[in-house]
This record gives structure tokens, sequence and C-alpha cells, in this order.
């Protein structure tokens, strides 16, 4: 079998189609397999915090910590959605965890759920680094000096670390073109990219169903 | 009797996501977001990394300037491509072989976050 058979088949785009109502639930499942659903929430509170944070949040040097005070200060319900987005976040990193753990112990990474399992790595990756660029938004002390030595460790890579840096920062020092980029990864090709992954992982799910408590 | 999607288990989902919304709220009542200082640009600070990065904030510990990558890059990026290719790893060696590598970089994970939490 190629790799191409092999993607097709796993990724059962041409099996038949089941209604979401009359999918079966195998017996003895238990609550840890609550933590996907759980995740799932923690995402689409981070979403839709950051929509609603992003209303509010200026992505430039001088602008940036202004509008942080401001959301805090001024904007109706502003502190709130922003502890949502933190702590959101954190549930959503938590869960994650405890999923992955449960699909190892449960072994329901094995065939035919394998490039399920890879799609949630990938997800988990993601997710990560979700949480680097965001933590350099608020642009104050801590997010900037982290930046700082988070992407200093990629510039001490050899031979190509010194690219990458500059692609990463947009130049030798983190500036306001580095918050711009960090910004646009943030808000755009990190979740565009994480709803493209939910989506596979959601459609294999559905197409295979859940696995057996062995 | 078996328990069918619509409506034992929907009714489960629910309740889950709602209980979940319920503690992130009260987590954001307790311990609100607060507003760091200004950038001082004039003298580097070590920052702290979130918790979720600590672990590698650990294992940087270990590595001089110049080599700071293998603990900040390699390490981390290893221990991904073992968890992609976990069904594979599998068959070769074993459940429980590969249950025993993951509970090793479980291991460095949360003795890294520990340590970093506790002693530092």
């Amino acid at each position: 079998m190629n790799f191409i058979d092999w993607f097709l088949d796993r990724f059962r785009l041409k099996s038949a189609h089941r209604g979401i109502f009359e999918r079966e639930i195998p017996e003895g499942i238990n609550y840890f397999y609550c933590f996907g659903g759980i995740a799932f929430t923690a995402f689409l509170l981070c979403l839709i915090s950051g929509l609603f944070l992003s209303l509010h949040y200026v992505p430039s040097e001088k602008e940036a910590y202004l509008s942080i005070q401001r959301i805090h200060e001024e904007v109706y319900l502003g502190k709130l959605i922003r502890g949502i987005h933190k702590w959101s976040a954190n549930v959503l990193i938590i869960s994650i965890i405890i999923h992955s753990i449960r699909v190892f112990i449960t072994k329901s990474y094995r065939p035919p759920r394998e490039l399920n399992w890879i799609v949630g790595v990938i997800i988990f990756f993601i997710v990560m680094l979700e949480g680097f660029t965001g933590y350099l938004l608020p642009w104050d002390q801590k997010a900037y000096w982290a930046t700082v030595v988070g992407t200093n460790i990629i510039g001490s890579i050899p031979f190509i670390g010194e690219s990458l840096l500059l692609i990463i920062r947009g130049g030798y020092e983190v500036t306001g073109v580095t918050l711009a980029r960090f910004y646009s990864f943030h808000v755009l090709w990190f979740p565009l990219i994480l709803a493209i992954l939910l989506w596979a992982h959601f459609h294999m799910i559905k197409k295979l169903g859940i696995s057996k408590p062995l | 009797m078996k328990k069918k999607f619509y409506p034992d288990y929907l009714i489960e989902i629910l309740f889950f996501a709602i209980v979940t919304f319920e503690i992130i709220l009260l987590l954001a009542f307790l311990f609100p977001p607060v507003i760091g200082r200004e950038i001082d640009f004039t003298s580097a600070y070590q920052p702290r990394p979130e918790w979720y990065y600590l672990w590698i904030f650990w294992l940087l510990r270990f590595f001089s300037t110049d080599m700071v990558f293998i603990g900040g890059i390699v390490i981390p990026l290893f221990i991904v491509g073992f968890l992609i290719f976990i069904p594979w790893i599998e068959r070769y060696i074993g459940w429980k072989l590969t249950a025993l590598l993951g509970l090793l970089f479980f291991l460095i994970f949360l003795i890294g976050t520990l340590v970093e939490v506790f002693y530092q």
C-alpha cells in the first residue's frame, strides 16, 4: 500500500456518510473520554474571546500596551474577556495533555486511527505556538524579554539560525515588526491551520467512530 | 441498555461543555489578568515563560549559550517526532516499551516544570 492509498483509506473520504444522531457509542467508555470535548470547548472559548479582544487590541509598538490598558479600564467586560482568553488557553493545554494520555493508554492511536493521532499531535504543536506568539502581544516587560530569549534560542541553531531569526523577528531586534508578525501568526495563520486540522480530526472520528475500550 | 448518541451522549457532552465554561469563568473572576510593567529596553531582564514552557526553560540550563538550541529546539522536536511515530514505534517495540519511553518524556516535562515552579 503506497502513501496516497494509505492516506485516502485512513481519511475515509469515500465511506458512507452517517448522520450524527445515528452514531454508535461503544460500551464501557469512561469519563476520561470527555477531555477531547473539553479541549474543544476551551478552544471555542479562546476563539470567541479572542475575536472580541481583537476588536480593541492594536498591534503596534506605540499602541499595544495602551490598548491593553484600555481593554482593562474602558472596554465593557474587557478585563473579564481577557481573563477568559487567558484561562481557556490554560484549560485547553491541560485538557489536550490529558486527552493524549487517554488516547495512548486506551491504544486508540492504532490502525485505522493512526492518521488521526498524527493530526492530533500537530494540533497540540500549533496550540503551543499559539501560546508562544500570544505571549508577546501585551507588549510589556515580561512579554518583550520572553520573546527576546525565546527567539534567541532559534538564532543559536547552526547554519540556518540567523536566517530563521530574521524571518521570525523581521529584523535583528524584537521590534514593532516582530509584534505585527506575531499578531498575524496568532490571529490568522495558526487559527486557520487549527480550524482545518480540527475539521480533519472530527471528520475522521465521525467516519471511524469512537474506538472500543479494551 | 446500550447508550445512543442522542439523547444519552449529547446530554453528557453539553453538561461537560457547560461545566468547562463555568470553571473558566470562575478562574477568570478569581484570578483576573494583570497588566505587566512597561518595557525597560535598557537592561536585559530574565523573564519566566508560561507554565507549559517551563520544562524547556529548565532544559536550557544544561546548555551553554551557543548550544541552547539543543535544549530549546532539538529535544522538544525529538519528542514531537516520537509522539507522531508512536503508532509505528509501538508495532516494533511493543506497547510497554513505548509507554516507558512516553513516561520518560512526560517525567522530563513534569520534573522540569516542578523544579522551575518550586526551586527557582
